[in-house]
């Protein structure tokens, strides 16, 4: 088993763990830190797919600024909840 | 290239997986943004490595934006998300 | 001799992200994890970063790997200065050894 299929392996493997628990999370800010640590984890695997110019579009839109706006979302609603 | 590139770029990914594993039960919110704040540094750290080891400068400019993106994320976790919890 | 170096240096930088992420894992409070992140956000980010520059074919590419080094560096201090201030106003107390 040669190493670069190793990575390729416990990269999938992170990434199906990593959508589960983002997907089956109680907590929502539990779900959102699995959902930036999911499209890191997209990115990353986009550019082992020879796509780096999808991975570039993926750690802009999926890791930061996505996560950026579910944060603040999560903390509008905790303002309203109080 | 000196070889050790894809070896080191195994070892942070190993590294990222169990802080990952970490960050799905850390004690407090900020633990676990502290958390995905470290895959932003690893991750970028990983796709230099990557591109000098084979896989072509294009990589570089994909962690230049990971460096720049994984700070916009902590700042608004910081600013807008993180009240006083349940749990903090 | 160069790539001795150049091994050297990111076997030192991934020292430092495995310091970092044990630090993350172990440390009591936040602003003590804050410190062990920008150890491994700082110095093992800069080591790797060196250690690639200096076996890059040409200047720009090297000198655009060491242009990351201070993004880095300013993104993780403005962080870790926002959140350690957030945990200030928020009342989250540093942590102490026990009196015995």
């Amino acid at each position: 088993m040669s190493l670069e299929f190793a990575f390729d392996l416990l990269l999938a493997l992170a990434m199906v763990w990593s959508a589960w628990r983002s997907l089956y999370a109680t907590r929502l800010d539990r779900a959102i830190v699995m959902f930036i640590a999911f499209g890191l984890l997209m990115a990353l695997a986009w550019t082992r797919l020879l796509a780096p110019d999808i991975g570039l579009a993926e750690a802009a839109i999926g890791a930061g600024l996505t996560g950026a706006l579910l944060l603040d979302a999560y903390g509008a609603l905790q303002r309203k909840k109080i | 290239m000196t070889g050790f590139e894809l070896p080191i770029a195994f070892f942070l990914l190993c590294n990222l997986i169990v802080a990952l594993l970490a960050a799905a039960r850390g004690p407090t919110a900020a633990d676990r943004m502290l958390t995905a704040l470290l895959f932003g540094s690893t991750g970028t750290g990983v796709l230099v490595l990557l591109a000098y080891g084979g896989a072509g400068q294009v990589l570089v400019d994909v962690a230049l934006l990971l460096a720049l993106l994984a700070a916009i994320g902590g700042i608004a976790f910081a600013r807008r998300a993180w009240q006083r919890g349940r749990d903090d | 001799m160069i790539d001795i170096l150049s091994a050297v240096l990111q076997i030192a930088g991934a020292f430092f992200y495995f310091a970092g992420t044990l630090g993350l894992l172990r440390f009591p409070d936040v602003y003590s994890r804050l410190h062990a992140l920008a150890k491994a956000d700082n110095l093992g980010l800069g080591c790797v970063l060196i250690g690639l520059a200096l076996q890059a074919e040409t200047l720009a590419g090297s000198l655009k790997l060491l242009l990351i080094w201070p993004l880095a560096l300013a993104a993780s201090a403005g962080v870790s200065y926002a959140i350690a201030c957030r945990a200030d106003s928020l009342g989250v107390a540093p942590w102490r050894k026990e009196k015995h």
